[in-house]
């Protein structure tokens, strides 16, 4: 909220330079995001007289001014329509910075140049509105009153010499929503007491309970209601002061009274509304709930519909507002008003909390009524906004304030140990101590033993209700900076600590294996997340359609990144990403949250060329074999020899050539190339290889410890042995056929060649392996070794039809 | 004369040391190993000299002449070898065969740095769910219903009481839940905001969340821990500041800032002209969710924080427009 420094000065002397304020208030919790200083706001702008106005004789559109800004005449050339000879005007000189550029989408502020427009320069520019800060009107520039004195400075002029401060005020500190309560915080850092405004006013000897009644008959929404009635108001226009003040903290200036309520709305933080008394039907306020389905017409001109629960003031016949959100049109002040009620209540926070979230309409009042009000100070507020409307109008305020109070409420007592203050702080602070600190926040406490205080807590302290609250006001008060830091000196390393283990290995290896890292967005549009073919996970109120459901696989949405890569140039790709899918079942048991489903998944991605050229390169197109290569690498560097791949029954949604993946016997993901038609749904006309994997099944392979395998004591032999199968025979199967038979001296099996041409015959192929033999007990010899391959030959032609090639 | 021939085999060595090219070493091997040479001149002068004399002359300058041509081969075979490769083929200044080079998605190396400071003071990783209950995101932290506090967080629904967690924080609450004090843990993952994306916000981004819940922990501890863990990822002359601020879950509540980096608080654009960067969001955790997860608050304090991934790491590798990060453009993560 703004804060205006000279406002401040009201209520408390202090001696703070902007940017000691800026640090002292950020310190004690009241976050200045930035502050302005109005006078050099308007650095480089004066008033300025139209003394000619010409056309630019380049542009049929623009004008050439002639303007006395005081010291000379300066020629500008300005594009508004209304300029006009004899006009004074806002001026930006040379240098001048404006804070909100026209042509600027945005409105960001810009330095004025001396600038040649059409031919002519232009030194310095006739500002509007919008350019200056001081409103939405763009159309045309800001005409300023007629006996403005040319050269004056614009500040001057506007009597913004203010410093405003923009404070971010967190939700618990509601207190601080005014002057008087940022000004209690600037009393803390200057050390001075805070001086509340005193209330003058001179009541007529009529009462003002026989002429309205007030009934609460909601006293849960509205424990208490004040009311005071002024008669022979004048509404008009509030004096200048007034309305420059409000203006400053960005409250638009409406008339006398509705200023006067903004105003000690401003000072105490306590919202007013006004009524127009005459059209409250049986001068009567009756607090009650609205009925379902009830319009009402706010001051804004919008009908609304109410439900039960709206909390509404009416009179005899009728709603005339939302409680603590927004009057009536039906009753709100206007220039025929005469009488005028000025309401000042104190709402349940919970109630207008729904009502502002009911209607979508969050107003000063609601904001304030939300968050707590001070129900201690409402006829002290109305008595302060009576007392400055008779002051400005004359009018007459009636006798006594109308208070309807059923309940008064005590200020709250809360118990503080010092042991617990000094056990949540680490500090050491003496009972003493911790009562000066409270008392520098307007809190009395009386000591009770040696160990505790009795904490009176001021009304307007809405947030402090607990122990804790308190201690959290001696940390404030004693700050922060001065608690000691001490380092965990205390920390116990018995336990195990837990970290991620499988998922930063597997990072760690795809990026050492030459793949970049993605991270794609969870959210994405229906359609995409619904290629993955499962049920999703969809928002009730998405940001755009675009993020409006949560992925089922990672694979479409890093078809979306390969398409915004080749789109960009980058063809060959090699990508990895770690995330989470996520999905829907069947709704059904008592936990909300059982029916969803969230799995972490890595995804390995290549498409483009495997390598691109260089010496000794083929350039070729990377294929299913690429990525097979790759993730047996991942799989054998973590998981050893517990994943197995499963070529019958796969299919996926997603891909065709699928391979799928166990880990441990349970299926863990797949592989394969994106279909064709897919791909193409992506604008892509390549083909994109993807593997999946969930981390648990990687994780679980992870499992366990790599024990130590002799080492072979004796030398291996090699043999090469080619054979012709039919094409229909898996190169699998030949392997397999040849391990079984091998057994128990062949050590391992390689292909190395795969082939088929015209001299192999049509519907052959040549499957060459390289085969070796060793035993852990000696040398073999030729005769052994020969009988091993006969075995082998024997059982390849038996069991896969295979031919040994010559 | 001896002192002649050692002189000249001074002067030879000079010379031969001084020549870089196979021109210049030619000139040497003119001036001192040729006919009309220095060496052969020398040969010549032997002639003069006593009987006595000559086989000790003879002797020693045999030796120089050997030692020179020794010298004048072993450098010219040098020279030759540095000036031309023996074979045409291999071409040195060829490029090695190409390798693809990885990266990690800078966002996560933040992440993996911030984790790996914290583990090694201790703390365990824990994880919990994206698709979160309101209870676990709201009503166990504290958030009453219908607080204004609410208003900080605008929140996707997925249903009444299913949402996107709109902070780590209800990981807090599942670890207390499962886990009896001490309780050291942090809490990594994604976050989701209803917001509009710009280049300073995303609708999705990560958090670090850490809990500290013991006997005797205390602010000053709160503030000990992240003093240096900043210290370990900041750098260690980095100036700080905590100040308060406001979280239903903890109380006292604080920020800590540390001085703008950018600027050297100076004050700059990033820090919004403050000369403060705000870091970290922490606590003490509020007794209201210590007994919403069945602790005694009597018996156990303890701290909790907050930090965000993607800022640090735009203003660590000076990314202007945070939407960079997750268009995973490979030319942009190529470069870290």
């Amino acid at each position: 909220m703004k804060i205006s420094h000279s406002w401040l000065r009201k209520y408390v002397d202090f001696k703070l330079t902007p940017q000691q304020m800026v640090d002292g208030l950020t310190m004690l919790g009241l976050e200045v995001e930035s502050f302005e200083d109005l006078a050099k706001k308007y650095d480089r702008f004066v008033v300025g007289e139209v003394v000619e106005r010409a056309k630019h004789p380049n542009a049929d559109r623009l004008t050439l001014c002639k303007v006395n800004t005081g010291k000379e005449i300066q020629e500008i050339v300005c594009g508004a329509p209304n300029v006009a000879a004899g006009q004074k005007v806002a001026v930006a000189l040379v240098g001048a910075t404006i804070p909100h550029d026209q042509h600027d989408p945005e409105g960001n502020p810009f330095v004025l140049g001396r600038a040649t427009i059409r031919g002519i320069q232009s030194n310095g520019m006739i500002c509007s509105a919008f350019e200056l800060g001081l409103g939405e009107d763009a159309s045309g520039i800001t005409v300023l009153d007629p006996d403005a004195k040319p050269g004056t400075p614009l500040s001057a002029y506007l009597g913004q010499t203010d410093i405003i401060y923009e404070i971010g005020i967190t939700p618990n500190r509601a207190d601080c929503l005014s002057h008087i309560g940022v000004a209690r915080e600037v009393g803390l850092l200057s050390g001075r007491k805070v001086r509340m405004p005193g209330v003058k006013l001179k009541e007529s000897k009529v009462a003002s309970s026989k002429h309205a009644t007030i009934v609460l008959e909601d006293k849960h929404g509205c424990p208490r209601y004040s009311a005071r009635i002024l008669r022979n108001v004048k509404i008009q226009p509030s004096p200048k002061w007034l309305q420059d003040l409000l203006t400053s903290v960005g409250v638009r200036p409406i008339n006398n009274v509705v200023d006067v309520t903004n105003y000690v709305l401003m000072e105490t933080g306590h919202p007013l509304h006004a009524f127009d008394y005459d059209k409250l039907s049986g001068h009567t306020i009756v607090v009650k709930r609205a009925q379902e389905g009830t319009r009402f017409t706010t001051l804004d001109g919008k009908a609304r519909t109410l439900n039960g629960e709206t909390l509404m003031i009416c009179d005899a016949e009728r709603p005339v507002a939302v409680a603590g959100v927004m009057g009536g049109g039906n009753s709100e002040i206007s220039d025929a008003t005469t009488n005028v009620l000025i309401e000042s209540a104190y709402f349940d926070p919970r109630s207008i909390r729904k009502t502002s979230k009911l209607l979508g309409l969050s107003t000063e009042a609601s904001y304030r009524f939300e968050r707590g009000a001070d129900i201690g100070i409402t006829a002290y507020a109305v008595d302060r906004a009576a007392g400055m409307i008779q002051e400005l109008t004359g009018a007459e305020v009636l006798k006594g304030v109308l208070d309807a109070y059923p309940r008064r409420r005590k200020p709250a007592s809360v118990r503080l140990r010092v042991s617990r203050t000094n056990q949540i702080l680490g500090t050491s602070l003496s009972q003493n101590e911790i009562k000066g600190l409270l008392s520098r926040l307007e809190f009395r406490s009386a000591a009770v033993g040696r160990d505790s205080l009795t904490v009176r807590i001021p009304t307007f302290r809405v947030d402090c209700s607990q122990e804790i609250d308190l201690i959290e006001e001696v940390a404030r008060v004693h700050g922060y900076n001065d608690i000691e830091t001490k380092t965990l000196s205390s920390i116990d390393f018995s336990r195990a600590v837990f970290s991620d283990r499988a998922e930063t290995d597997i990072r760690n290896y795809c990026s050492n294996a030459g793949f970049n890292e993605m991270v794609a967005n969870s959210l994405q549009d229906e359609a995409t997340a619904a290629l993955a073919g499962l049920p999703t996970v969809k928002m009730l109120n998405p940001v755009s359609i675009d993020m409006s459901t949560m992925r089922a696989s990672l694979i479409p949405g890093a078809l979306q990144i390969v398409r915004h890569n080749r789109n960009h140039g980058n063809k060959h790709l090699r990508l990895f990403e770690l995330g989470k899918v996520y999905s829907v079942g069947e709704a059904g048991s008592a936990d909300p949250l059982e029916q969803f489903h969230e799995e972490d998944r890595l995804l390995i991605v290549m498409s483009g060329k495997p390598v691109t050229a260089g010496t000794g390169v083929t350039p070729r197109e990377t294929d299913i074999l690429d990525l097979k290569g790759e993730v047996e690498a991942l799989l054998s560097k973590v998981c050893l020899d517990k994943y197995r791949f499963i070529y019958y029954d796969t299919r996926s949604a997603l891909t065709d050539s699928t391979i799928s993946i166990e880990i441990n016997g349970v299926e863990a993901g797949f592989l394969g190339r994106v279909k064709g038609e897919l791909a193409r749904k992506f604008d892509i006309d390549e083909h994109v290889f993807v593997c999946e994997l969930t981390l648990e099944g990687i994780s679980k392979g992870m499992e366990g410890e790599r024990k130590y395998v002799q080492l072979p004591k004796f030398p291996s032999v090699t043999r090469d042995l080619a054979f012709v199968v039919d094409v229909a025979v898996t190169q699998l199967s030949l392997e397999q056929a040849i391990r079984e038979s091998g057994k128990p001296l062949l050590a391992s099996v390689i292909l190395f060649d795969e082939y088929s041409d015209e001299k192999l015959g049509a519907g052959k192929k040549s499957l060459a392996y390289a085969l070796e033999f060793q035993s852990p007990d000696h040398t073999l010899n030729d005769r052994e070794i020969d009988q091993v391959i006969g075995r082998v030959v024997e059982a390849a032609r038996t069991k896969c039809g295979a031919v040994l090639r010559g | 004369m001896l002192e002649t021939i050692e002189q000249t085999r001074q002067q030879f060595l000079s010379e031969l040391s001084q020549a870089d090219s196979l021109e210049k070493l030619e000139q040497v091997r003119i001036s001192y190993l040729a006919r009309s040479g220095k060496i052969p001149a020398l040969f010549e002068g032997l002639k003069s000299v006593s009987a006595a004399e000559k086989p000790i002359l003879g002797k020693s300058l045999n030796e120089l002449r050997g030692f020179a041509q020794a010298q004048f081969d072993a450098k010219k075979a040098d020279l030759e070898h540095t000036a031309k490769p023996k074979a045409a083929s291999l071409d040195l200044t060829l490029p090695g065969r190409p390798r693809p080079v990885g990266t990690k998605h800078p966002v996560m190396q933040t992440m993996e740095e911030m984790k790996r400071i914290f583990v090694s003071m201790g703390f365990s990783v824990a994880y919990g769910p994206e698709i979160e209950s309101d209870y676990y995101n709201f009503g166990a932290l504290n958030f009453p219903p219908d607080h204004p506090a609410r208003d900080m967080q605008d929140t996707f629904f997925v249903s009444k009481d299913v949402l996107l967690r709109t902070h780590t924080s209800p990981v807090q609450i599942r670890v207390m839940e499962k886990q009896k004090p001490p309780v050291r843990v942090i809490m990594p993952g994604r976050v989701y905001r209803n917001e509009a994306v710009s280049a300073r916000s995303l609708v999705m981004f990560h958090q670090i969340e850490g809990l500290y819940v013991d006997k005797g922990v205390t602010f000053s501890q709160l503030k000990g821990t992240l003093v240096s863990f900043a210290k370990q990822f900041y750098g260690s002359s980095l100036k700080y500041r905590f100040r308060p601020s406001f979280f239903p879950f903890t109380e006292p509540s604080a920020e800590m800032d540390i001085t703008c980096y950018i600027c050297s608080g100076k004050g700059c654009r990033v820090c919004k002209h403050s000369g403060w960067l705000e870091i970290v969001g922490s606590g003490m955790v509020h007794p209201n969710v210590l007994k919403n997860v069945g602790y005694d608050p009597e018996k156990y304090t303890g701290f909790a924080f907050g930090f965000g991934v993607e800022r640090p790491t735009i203003l660590r590798l000076a990314i202007d427009d945070i939407r960079l990060l997750y268009e995973n453009d490979v030319r942009f993560l190529k470069q870290f």
